[in-house]
């Protein structure tokens, strides 16, 4: 069982898959249990896999490989270390609580919870693979559930926000594709294999290219490769400028989804950059992250910081703040130092549960008042206590007030960019402000005041709906009052990447 | 300097071709079209007199000239009010086309010039008939057979989409 | 070895068993009333042929009939693909509305030949047979084109096809005459042994080789040779429509391989080949100048296509053009990328053209409204499946159109054509668009209330089944498949 405990984890979910693709279609509550179900023992295994990390090592752990297609030395080669865990664990977490939230899904049950099953499957494989091809394979196989949940159970516009969710992601992962190949082809001997391409990383030169426009620009075959990668990332992170996307998936998604692709699938970008960028190409990163991704995560900050403050319907709200959220990480991920790269795979977890809660909060209110119109409500608190309660916890958390999780990753982030970078920041400390001022905002006019009489009978907060929600909450918490519970995971596996970077910086 | 007669005769013989090829391409009238036709197929049999086939000559003349020009000069002619009809096809971009053609030309007589073509050598003339005959069973026996079911299912064909009912 | 007429006969025999079955057909056409009937006889015709192809496949690269046709691996391969797109169009064509109007004895005789013809493009080993079978692919494929009676499309795209083509070939069979009089032989081994002397002219021989690449482009559908593919697509009958689409493409693939790989290269190390017969001419630049013109304009001509057979027909352009990529190389590993793509091609276009055709079945329209609301329509097989094809065509993972993609990617980046390689990935993101035009409207879209139940045809359903569970199997598993490809690539080399 536990020589196999990550394969188990990311085939749970399809297992369930099948299962629920067998079961009649209109036992709705069969197929909502049986999918519950099948995201439970991805859960329990992520807490044996928590119990059981070793903290100390580097090195990948739980380590599974078979080969696969032997011709082009392609195996089934997944493993975790520090990044990869801490993914993991709030990959099988949100999709246990997702389902859940889901429950009031009643329109087509079964293709729902069958795409969110195979959703799950992608996910959770992403974190682990360790093959290129199984990486990529597993990063393709979540478009097309993420498709059609979108397009099919989202809002008015979802067919415009599915597609263009798909063509941006798409873009990014053919570019992806071009620059997996390419180191294929560079190794010597050929391997998909990443951990060899990350010992191998000084293999690959940054002699400029003799090919217009990157002679020009002095850049080498590192640095066209790092591009590569880079761009099919930041659309996935979403970096500005490709976080267009963002706004409409985020919004147009069902709650669960949202949840999904703001807890989870922005995480991809980041991590892919850490996971691939940062140790295969670390002369590249050295050149081209230093200033550009801090400046880049600096302009995210505020750019999503003052879009948030603007929007009148709180989805996008959260959404906006999840692009500005996301600037710390990248921020963070430029500082190069320990502080820097730990706060920021710190905030890809925190960012992960606390931008879950707040779209299960607004799922929540949208469920009730069916529009989600920062300005149509008023004096919630009153009417639903417990829900402002939860409400209130989130949007402190997300602002960084100290005690929650969000304070201490910004923190990190932010001593840790110091050094390097004064100017920007001290811009970036400026989006903690704006993210203030925006939560605040919102919390003034839709929780507190006078209650708006229409909605004088809103039903309180109801006990599944609690029950998505406690154990965020508790995480928060205790993050936020004991980091190291997240920090010892990633410590040594952060630094050992980060020092291959170091290295190079000039 | 002198050039011999064979020679003179042979370009002679490839201009009817191509000057009568130019006249069916070109001739606004149909009828006019298709009795040119008979300069090409004659010029063309000519050529493989030249060549020393002698068969393939007089195939050439009994099928092309005797049967297939016949046959379209009845179908011509027999088609109700063919003389008036409207052609509503426009040559357009005739000047370009004109261009592109003739630089086309230029290219293909460069390339036909500065070739050392594998020629052949000196014909003999003698009769050939037995010997296409033994190809055709010999060496050449797949091709034949094959020629065989192109125009088998050329016929199918030709039945099939000339008969416009519905069989039930 | 070099087998004479009578010795040849013994390893012939996957042809003589479809040639008696077209004879045997064309003879019971006239007594027999039930047409099933000779679906049914043909499609065991299609079956034995294919066991008799497996099983000599694997034999000792042989020439037979003097020369003229060749058995190798690679011949097999591309028999083995026709084949497989004969069975799966006489499959279609029993269930479905659209053949039952043509003359239905005729339809299967001519669709067989059709198929017979493509074994010889495979084959040739001279350039009189290659001219032979692609005529004989050629005329049938006109005249199965125009079988739909009272039906104006259907002649009018035979028409434009027979025109198209007449010209494609009259082209091809002038840039071949032009070899001959350079080599002085329609043998490949004389050719391949006056190119190796350094050919002759280089103009003339990059003339000869263009004119010679019209002719077999036309039968890839690839830029500029492709104005007839959306006519006919449309025109002609669906199940045809689907043979045309994958087993002319590979009948094109095959032919193309031979005369440009055995006949006018070398193969030196590592599967590496020498064009030698062009060396002061960029012969790839001309490839991969018309790779990306072809996939480019097949995918912007598709955008805005309402009728779904029209747009398979671009999208098939479009992967001509990705097919074409495997040339660049000038190695194994693209053609051997190419082999791979025409398997994959040809079960998910078969899939794709299934769909249409079970949906022209109960509608009988073939325009993007037909498919409105699909899946909700009683018809969420057919939907998911199209879903799963038009993936795959796409190039999505975990579908064997990624593989192949992949495989052809692979090999150009290893080639490092990198330009070639970003166009085509940016086409596959413009090709998604409107694959998942589909999609949504199949899946996104509420039925509008005058849109009727779909029934999907039954006898369509185990074919259907059979060809997604292919596509997605292949995706995860392509071991054998590739394997099997590898070994196509024995070549009776001159």
């Amino acid at each position: 069982m536990t020589e196999h405990v990550l394969s188990y984890m990311v085939f749970f979910p399809l297992a369930g898959m099948l299962i629920v693709l067998c079961l009649p279609s209109d036992r709705h509550d069969l197929i909502r249990w049986v999918s519950a179900a099948a995201t439970v023992p991805p859960l329990l295994l992520g807490i044996w896999l928590y119990a059981n990390f070793d903290t100390t090592t580097t090195g990948m752990q739980f380590v599974e490989r078979a080969a696969w297609i032997p011709a082009f030395n392609i195996e089934y080669y997944v493993g975790v270390d520090g990044l990869s865990v801490s993914m993991v664990l709030l990959t099988a977490l949100l999709s246990f609580l997702c389902i859940f939230a889901s429950w009031n899904i009643d329109k087509g049950v079964k293709g729902y919870f069958a795409l969110f099953l195979l959703l799950d499957t992608g996910m959770t494989g992403v974190f682990v693979a360790l093959d290129f091809v199984l990486f990529y394979v597993f990063w393709e196989v979540m478009l097309l559930p993420m498709y059609f949940l979108i397009g099919i159970w989202g809002g008015p516009r979802k067919e415009y926000a599915a597609i263009k969710f798909f063509l941006y992601t798409l873009l990014g992962s053919v570019l992806m594709l071009v620059a997996i190949l390419a180191l294929y082809f560079y190794s010597e001997p050929n391997t998909f294999d990443m951990t060899k391409l990350m010992d191998r990383s000084s293999l690959f030169s940054t002699e400029p290219l003799g090919m217009w426009p990157f002679n020009v620009w002095g850049w080498g075959f590192q640095h066209v490769v790092w591009m590569a990668l880079f761009i099919g990332f930041a659309i996935k992170i979403p970096a500005f400028p490709f976080h267009t996307w963002l706004p409409d998936a985020h919004v147009e998604a069902p709650t669960a989804i949202s949840v999904i692709l703001a807890g989870i699938l922005l995480k991809m970008g980041t991590y892919g950059i850490l996971r691939i960028n940062y140790p295969m190409l670390p002369e590249a990163t050295a050149d081209l992250a230093f200033w550009f991704l801090a400046a880049l995560g600096a302009w995210n900050i505020i750019y999503g910081g003052l879009c948030a403050m603007a929007q009148t319907d709180m989805k996008k709200l959260v959404a906006y703040s999840s692009v500005s959220h996301m600037g710390y990480v990248m921020l963070g991920m430029a500082a190069f130092n320990t502080q820097g790269i730990n706060g920021a795979v710190l905030q890809m977890f925190n960012h992960g549960t606390i931008t879950a809660m707040l779209f299960l909060l607004v799922g929540v209110i949208y469920d009730r008042a069916h529009h989600r119109d920062i300005d149509g409500f008023g004096g919630l608190a009153s009417i639903m206590p417990v829900y402002a309660g939860f409400t209130a916890l989130a949007f402190f958390a997300s602002m960084g007030l100290p005690g929650l999780s969000g304070f201490v990753s910004e923190v990190l982030v932010l001593l840790g960019a110091w050094p390097k970078y004064h100017a920007l920041t001290i811009v970036a400390a400026l989006g903690i402000v704006i993210t203030a001022g925006y939560m605040l905002w919102m919390m003034q006019r839709v929780y507190l005041g006078p209650p708006n009489e229409k909605y004088r009978s809103l039903p309180e907060i109801n006990g599944r709906e609690i029950f998505t929600l406690f154990p965020l909450g508790v995480i928060v918490v205790i993050v936020g009052v004991y980091p190291r519970v997240v920090l010892d995971l990633l410590q040594a596996s952060l630094n050992n990447i980060n020092q291959m970077v170091i290295a190079h910086l000039s | 300097m002198e050039i011999p007669i064979h020679v003179l005769v042979f370009y002679l013989v490839a201009l009817v071709v191509v000057g009568s090829a130019c006249i069916v391409a070109f001739s606004r009238n149909i009828v006019h079209s298709a009795f040119s036709l008979l300069g090409t197929f004659g010029g063309v049999a000519a050529l493989y007199v030249f060549l020393g086939a002698d068969f393939v000559a007089a195939v050439q003349v009994l099928i092309y000239v005797g049967g297939i020009l016949v046959l379209i000069l009845f179908a011509v002619m027999l088609t109700h009010r063919i003389s008036d009809i409207d052609i509503t096809n426009r040559t357009v971009g005739r000047i370009p086309g004109l261009v592109a053609g003739a630089v086309f030309l230029g290219i293909l007589v460069y390339a036909i010039a500065g070739t050392d073509w594998a020629k052949a050598r000196e014909v003999a003339f003698e009769p050939t008939t037995a010997a296409i005959g033994n190809l055709f069973l010999g060496e050449y026996l797949l091709p034949f057979q094959i020629a065989a079911v192109v125009l088998l299912v050329a016929l199918i064909g030709a039945i099939t989409l000339s008969r416009k009912e519905i069989k039930e | 070895m070099d087998l004479g007429n009578v010795a040849s006969l013994s390893l012939f025999y996957p042809e003589i068993v479809l040639a008696g079955t077209i004879l045997v057909l064309t003879i019971l056409d006239l007594v027999v009333a039930n047409k099933r009937a000779m679906a049914y006889l043909g499609l065991a015709g299609c079956l034995v042929a294919l066991g008799a192809t497996v099983d000599l496949y694997g034999t000792e690269p042989t020439l037979l009939f003097h020369r003229m046709v060749a058995l190798d691996n690679f011949s097999l391969f591309f028999k083995v693909v026709t084949l497989a797109a004969l069975v799966g169009a006489i499959w279609m064509s029993i269930g479905s509305g659209e053949v039952r109007q043509v003359h239905l004895g005729e339809y299967y005789i001519v669709l067989l030949t059709c198929g017979f013809g493509m074994f010889f493009m495979a084959s040739a080993n001279n350039l009189l047979m290659a001219y032979l079978g692609l005529e004989l692919v050629s005329l049938t494929s006109y005249i199965l084109t125009g079988m739909l009676p009272h039906n104006r499309r259907s002649a009018e795209a035979a028409l434009k096809y027979l025109i198209y083509g007449g010209v494609a070939s009259g082209t091809m069979i002038y840039g071949m005459s032009w070899v001959f009089g350079m080599a002085g032989s329609l043998d490949y081994a004389t050719i391949n042994a006056a190119m190796a002397e350094g050919g002759g002219n280089q103009i003339a021989l990059f003339m000869a080789f263009v004119f010679i690449l019209a002719g077999f482009g036309y039968k890839m559908a690839f830029a500029p040779f492709h104005m007839w593919s959306p006519d006919v697509y449309q025109g002609a009958p669906t199940p045809f429509t689907g043979f045309l689409s994958v087993a002319s493409n590979a009948a094109g693939v095959a032919i193309l391989i031979r005369f440009f790989y055995p006949a006018v290269s070398t193969l030196g190390q590592e599967g590496a080949w020498a064009f030698q017969a062009l060396p002061a001419l960029q012969w790839t630049d001309l490839l991969v100048a018309l790779s990306i013109i072809t996939m480019t304009w097949g995918n912007l001509s598709a955008l805005n296509q309402r009728n779904v057979k029209r747009l398979l027909a671009y999208s098939g352009i479009a992967h001509a053009g990705y097919i074409m990529m495997g040339l660049v190389v000038l190695n194994n590993d693209g053609l051997n990328a190419m082999l791979f793509y025409v398997v994959v091609y040809l079960i998910m276009n078969l899939g794709a053209f299934l769909v249409v055709m079970i949906v022209a079945n109960a509608t009988g329209r073939e325009d993007m409204d037909a498919y409105r609301g699909l899946a909700w329509r009683g018809a969420a097989f057919p939907a998911v499946c199209m879903m799963v094809f038009l993936a795959s065509l796409t190039g999505l993972p975990p579908m064997a159109g990624f593989i192949g993609k992949l495989l052809l990617v692979a090999a150009i980046i290893e080639g490092q054509f990198y330009v070639l390689a970003v166009v085509a990935m940016i086409n596959t993101v413009v090709s998604l668009y409107y694959y998942w035009r589909i999609v949504k409207t199949m899946f996104l879209d509420e039925p509008a209330p005058e849109d009727g139940p779909v029934a999907a045809t039954a006898s369509a359903m185990p074919l259907l089944g059979a060809l997604m569970v292919l596509t997605i199997v292949l995706g995860v598993y392509w071991a054998p498949l590739l394997d099997y490809t590898t070994g196509s690539l024995g070549f009776f080399m001159p």
